[in-house]
């Protein structure tokens, strides 16, 4: 009879640890708590109208609680409708879901950005019984000319005005000139300090924001009209770079219209006229570009990086894309930082590689300029897995001793000569049938590896430290060279004879095994790439794997 | 009938009905008085409810009682055929007939409750609440959740209904229809409810017409109403006013001319003195608008006002005497003064708040519109000087320019505002003192403090209250101020003592708002309980119970003649009354929500209105509120119409006045869920 069933008072009553509440009991409560239930939503109710709200909170429930001398329920606050779940395996039973938070999160957690402060705003909202047309108002049917400049000028100031624009606003002129010049400089002289101080201001100025859309415009209209135009397209990226950098511009609504033209910059086919326009710059300074932005609005605008990363692969992988297409594409990704070209490129880097090769050849069918290109791909493609791996090295926990003097001596001796043989095979590359290069390589890379090994004997003999330390540090050593000479490896030190080396080996074996992985990584890359993988392996790593 | 079986019938009856003490003095009586026994047995029918009827009425009602079906039932059944008579009844009398059905209906039901039927009064209660749902549903949602009958004994609002009488005029065929009904089909649980409850104001002639069913929902009335309504009061303004004294200097020829000179005069002294104080932003606004106007008004003037042709009356009041300085600078503000009509229709300055985060409570601007406040649920006050907040921005401007890498906020980072701490509770209302110096809040934490504006300090705490205060206004002269509060009393407060000089109790739910009389004799309270009162401050009695609005009444406002009040509730409905009948002289419809506050132009011709439904509204108040002094008008417009709705752009109007000058100033937070 009540609209609280008897069950409800069961489940409150177990709740609070009443487990024999008799039915009776429970029958006679009900209507009770439906009365008490209604009474406070009429005191709620009270509280909401005399806070001039015509939605219920929390706040009010607690006001009504506390009218009538009531604890008030802990817990709750304002923050949008309570969800609940419907329990499974009872009809009508529901919950609150409850996450539980981990307080570690809660405490690591950025603070949040503080609200901002109340502020009031006057405006007319009538003269004489008419209202003006002024953004502060509601629309209304009849658009007459702006009352006075005075509304505008005020909207200048930068003012945190929560006031959504309406859609038809009126730009002053003062807006109107500074963007007229802008473009202006943009499109004619580029080149000038003016354009530099232009930039500087959009970069800073703070009034700015009603001239976003309008960039936007000027922004997507210029580079799909301007491909061929490689300083207009740097004036272009530029002008893009420097309203991203503005503090006082949030250009997040007009993000889907801005990335377009800003990634067609980076993977476009052909930019620019002739073939000596260097493009690749351009490249380069754009995918720089669309890191920093994916960096800036990741948080606001969830779906941005991946929606990028994808179109990136999809270029980079598409073989009938041509050559600067996929430079593009492998800047992009390499800008976005290590995880991203060890998720994205290296597993494809293999199979790539094979497609890239034969147009680097010295071929009959491949022109000089396509050979050009494809080195270009080859070096960015390097430089991306070089960092990536550089990345994983560096992250390497360092090695409890220093290395011994001799040691490192013969590294220093070991690697001058192979990275002026690097320069040299460099030089050369261009006219190196591949077959070749890679049988330099191996000519290269083996001897080091045996040198290490004698050098590895010959202080064995020296001090009981030292040779305990290269001898843990052979395993890890033969362990990166070669997956499969982890063997031999420990011969050598069964050889060398030292007993007290193998506890120690035991311990390092541990982190050697955490690093297998990019040991792995690392060992998989130099076949590919040969040694000029090397120079990107941070120098004491470099020693090891040597 | 034997007499025996009579007397046995009798007592079962008694027995069945629970009359303990009837029945053992119907054994009594029997015993003494035998031969006496029929009379008695009249008597004690007619405690069970049915009046004047004869012997064998007496034995067949008796006999009805002992041998009919259960209780409910009768209820249920009585109810549902007197329903379906009403509605079967001829056209005429039809909307009179239904009148009676909702009295009855929530009688009914609270016999059923009383009774310890509960679950059949459940069934009772939904089955016909549909029928009133569109006429009380506030009254039904209240009465839903009444399930036992202690909380018949508890709640307010049924202790009320039962108290009271219901009174429904009806004219004399409908009444004898009723009865007729009522005594044919022998529906005597029905009949009881109508003799008890009901109290029928039998008029002779035709049924009153549909149109004026206004007064339906009058039905729960005291009987006070009518006996407290006919109190005299005076309704004039005080004489010898500052008005009063400008208006007879400007009628005078010589003073006239003499007036042109120095309205001139004054506008140049008015912008010196502006320039002077540093009063931007609005001020100046204000003062070209109402320049321009000033001109225009100076030959319209002399038409008739009507505030001079108020009556004078004597204040009961000690009043604060003001400074020759306050005074010249009012007497300015009259003599610039636009003169507004349906045709001119005033200014509006609006003051947005942003990024109050749900958290502003109330707020209100100062006389002049320099000042606005605002109370916030995190019990603090904020107040803005608006000519402050125009001279700071216009420095950070000019520091922008000279140093471009500085960007600190649009205040750099200094609050724009000052900001009052004291409450402890959720602040309720604000109201700023004629002169805005001072400031005073109420608050849910039972107080109301004074605030100096000056000293951006707090004066004085005052502790009366037991409960929330929702609402405290100055009187119009200052020195004085009235509260309202959650514990259903208003308490009139002079700023010198901390305790209250009168606590006007007599309302039946809390108090929601409050406003004074402009001659300080009166404040008018508008409470849950749906009425408007208003009271004699010098005495604290009630003079007068307006009843008519459907839901709690929010805002208030008297117009300047001191002549009609303005009432506006939750629904979105405005009523005017008229101060000396007490009657409602038409209803405004046209919010669709709370309206929060209104206010009177400055002459009494406009009434404005602001509303949550994010609009404020101007009513033109002249065509019927004035006696019909044209009469080839007053024919077509005999009530009152809506003259503009100016939309805010998804902001609830909180505040809204008039300036002395006739500017309207308005206020609201801006939500953005709205």
């Amino acid at each position: 009879m009540s609209i609280v069933p008897k069950e409800t008072i069961e489940v409150i009553a177990q709740s609070i640890g009443i487990g024999n509440l008799s039915p009776d009991a429970a029958l006679a409560l009900a209507p009770d708590v439906e009365y008490r239930m209604r009474e406070m939503m009429q005191e709620a109710i009270k509280c909401m109208r005399h806070s001039r709200r015509t939605v219920l909170t929390v706040d009010d429930v607690d006001g009504a609680l506390s009218l009538k001398n009531v604890e008030p329920v802990y817990g709750f606050a304002f923050g949008g409708p309570l969800k609940f779940k419907h329990a499974i395996g009872y009809k009508d039973l529901f919950y609150v879901d409850d996450k539980d938070v981990d307080l570690k999160d809660v405490i690591e957690a950025p603070l949040p950005k503080a609200p901002l402060d109340t502020s009031v705003h006057c405006h007319w909202l009538a003269i004489e019984g008419v209202q003006p047309a002024i953004p502060e108002n509601a629309p209304v049917q009849v658009l007459a000319a702006p009352v006075e400049g005075k509304k505008q000028d005020q909207k200048d100031d930068g003012l945190p005005i929560d006031i959504k624009l309406p859609i038809r606003h009126v730009l002053s002129r003062e807006l109107q000139l500074y963007f007229e010049k802008i473009t202006e400089l943009t499109l004619r002289n580029p080149e000038s300090a003016l354009f530099k101080e232009a930039l500087v201001s959009l970069a800073t100025d703070s009034g700015l924001h009603p001239l976003v859309p309008y960039f936007t415009c000027f922004i997507a209209d210029e580079v799909s009209r301007g491909l061929s135009d490689i300083p207009l397209l740097f004036a272009v990226m530029r002008v893009v770079q420097s309203l991203f950098h503005n503090p006082h511009v949030n250009v997040e609504p007009y993000l889907h219209q801005l990335m377009p033209a800003v990634v067609t910059c980076l993977v476009a086919k052909r930019l620019g006229k002739r073939l000596s326009d260097n493009h690749w710059e351009l490249r380069d300074f754009v995918a720089t570009l669309v890191a920093s932005i994916c960096k800036r609005y990741a948080r606001t605008y969830s779906t941005l990086q991946s929606r990028l990363t994808k179109q990136l692969v999809n270029s980079f992988l598409n073989p009938k894309h041509v050559l600067p297409t996929h430079y593009g594409a492998i800047q992009g990704l390499a800008a976005l930082g290590p995880n991203m070209v060890r998720l994205l490129i290296l597993p494809n880097v293999e199979q790539y590689l094979k497609l890239l090769e034969p147009e680097m050849l010295l071929g009959v069918q491949t022109s000089k300029i396509k050979r050009f290109e494809a080195w270009r791909v080859y070096g960015a493609l390097l430089r991306a897995c070089g960092q990536c791996v550089y990345d994983r090295l560096k992250v390497l926990p360092p090695f409890p001793s220093t290395p011994p003097g001799p040691l490192w001596k013969c590294n220093a001796r070991v690697v001058t000569p192979l990275s002026r043989k690097h320069k040299l095979n460099g030089d050369h590359l261009e006219q190196q049938s591949p077959s070749k290069r890679m049988a330099i390589d191996d000519s290269v890379t083996s001897p080091p590896i045996d040198s290490i090994t004698d050098n590895n004997n010959a202080p064995g003999e020296a001090t009981a430290s030292t040779a305990l330390c290269n001898a843990s540090k052979i395993p890890e050593n033969s362990g990166e060279a070669t997956t499969s000479t982890d063997a031999t490896g420990k011969e050598e030190v069964k050889e060398n004879g030292f007993v007290a080396s193998v506890r120690v080996s035991a311990i390092h074996r541990q982190i050697w095994k955490d690093d297998l992985d990019s040991g792995r990584l690392l060992i998989s890359l130099f076949e590919m790439f040969g040694e000029s993988i090397l120079p990107f392996i941070p120098s004491p790593e470099m020693s090891i794997f040597l | 009938m034997e007499e025996e079986e009579i007397e046995k019938l009798v007592t079962a009856y008694l027995k069945k009905r629970g009359f303990k003490d009837a029945e053992l003095a119907f054994q009594e009586e029997l015993h003494r008085h035998p031969k006496n026994a029929s009379a008695s047995a009249g008597a004690a029918a007619a405690a069970g409810g049915s009046g004047a009827l004869s012997d064998p009425d007496v034995a067949k009602l008796v006999q009805l009682f002992s041998e009919s079906k259960s209780v409910p039932e009768q209820y249920h059944d009585g109810y549902g055929r007197l329903r379906s008579w009403a509605h079967d009844s001829l056209d005429l009398y039809k909307h009179e007939l239904l009148r009676v059905l909702y009295p009855v209906f929530i009688h009914c039901f609270m016999d059923l409750i009383a009774q310890g039927h509960l679950h059949e009064a459940r069934i009772f209660f939904n089955s016909f609440r549909d029928d009133h749902a569109m006429m009380h549903s506030g009254d039904l949602l209240k009465l839903e959740g009444v399930l036992s009958p202690s909380h018949l004994e508890e709640m307010e609002f049924a202790h009320y209904l039962r108290n009271t009488k219901a009174t429904i005029k009806i004219c004399q065929y409908s009444y004898e229809l009723l009865l007729q009904y009522l005594h044919k089909t022998q529906s005597f649980t029905m009949l009881g409810i109508i003799n008890e409850r009901i109290n029928f104001q039998v008029s002779p002639g035709q049924p009153t017409s549909l149109s004026d069913d206004v007064g339906v929902e009058t039905i729960f009335t005291t009987d006070d109403a009518t006996k407290i309504n006919p109190k005299e009061i005076q309704w004039g303004l005080l004489e010898d006013s500052l008005e009063d004294r400008f208006e007879k200097g400007a009628f005078s020829p010589l003073e006239a001319d003499k007036g042109e000179g120095e309205a001139k005069e004054a506008e140049q002294d008015d912008n010196k003195k502006r320039s002077g104080e540093g009063k931007q932003g609005n001020a100046i606004k204000k003062s070209k608008k109402d320049k321009a106007a000033a001109a225009a008004v100076k030959n319209s003037r002399t038409e008739a006002n009507t505030v001079s042709t108020a009556p004078r009356v004597k204040a009961e009041l000690t009043l604060p005497v003001m400074s020759t300085e306050v005074e010249q600078s009012i007497l300015e503000d009259l003599r610039n003064r636009v003169q507004l009509s349906s045709t001119a229709l005033p200014s509006v300055s609006f003051y947005t708040f942003v990024n109050t985060h749900n958290g502003l409570n109330c707020s209100t601007i100062s006389q002049d519109g320099s000042l606005v406040a605002g109370g916030f649920s995190d019990s603090s006050l904020k107040v803005w000087d608006m000519a402050k907040l125009g001279q700071q921005s216009a420095v950070l401007q000019g520091e922008n320019d000279m140093n471009n890498g500085e960007h600190a906020g649009p205040l750099g980072g200094r609050r724009s505002y000052s900001l009052y701490q004291g409450h402890s509770g959720p602040i309720h209302a604000v109201t700023f003192s004629p002169l805005g110096d001072f400031i005073l809040s109420s608050s849910a934490d039972s107080t109301v403090r004074l605030w100096s504006t000056k000293l951006n300090a707090n004066l004085v705490c005052y502790k009366g209250h037991n409960y929330p205060v929702w609402d405290v206004q100055f009187s119009p002269v200052g020195h004085y101020f009235a509260s309202a509060s959650h514990d259903r009393t208003a308490r009139v407060w002079s700023m010198d003592r901390i305790q209250p000089l009168r606590i006007m109790a007599g309302h039946l739910s809390d108090v929601d708002c409050v406003q004074w009389h402009p001659n300080c004799n009166y404040i008018a309270t508008g409470s849950s309980d749906k009425t408007v009162r208003l009271w004699d401050v010098a005495s604290g009695e009630c003079l007068r119970i307006f009843v008519g609005h459907r839901s709690v009444i929010l805002s208030l406002a008297i117009s300047p003649d001191g002549r009609y009040m303005a009432s506006g509730d939750e629904d979105g409905t405005i009523m005017v009354w008229d101060l000396s009948s007490g009657r409602c002289i038409t209803p405004l419809m046209g919010h669709a929500s709370c309206v929060w506050t209104l206010g009177y132009s400055c002459e009494g011709t406009l009434l404005a209105s602001g509303s949550a439904d994010c609009s404020v509204r101007l009513w033109d108040v002249t065509t019927s509120t004035k006696t019909p002094r044209n009469e080839e008008k007053s024919g077509s417009t005999g009530r009152l119409r809506s003259l503009k709705t100016l939309l805010t752009k998804s902001t609830p109007v909180y505040t809204l006045q008039f300036s002395r000058r006739n500017l309207l100033f308005a206020a609201g937070a801006l939500s953005k869920g709205a």
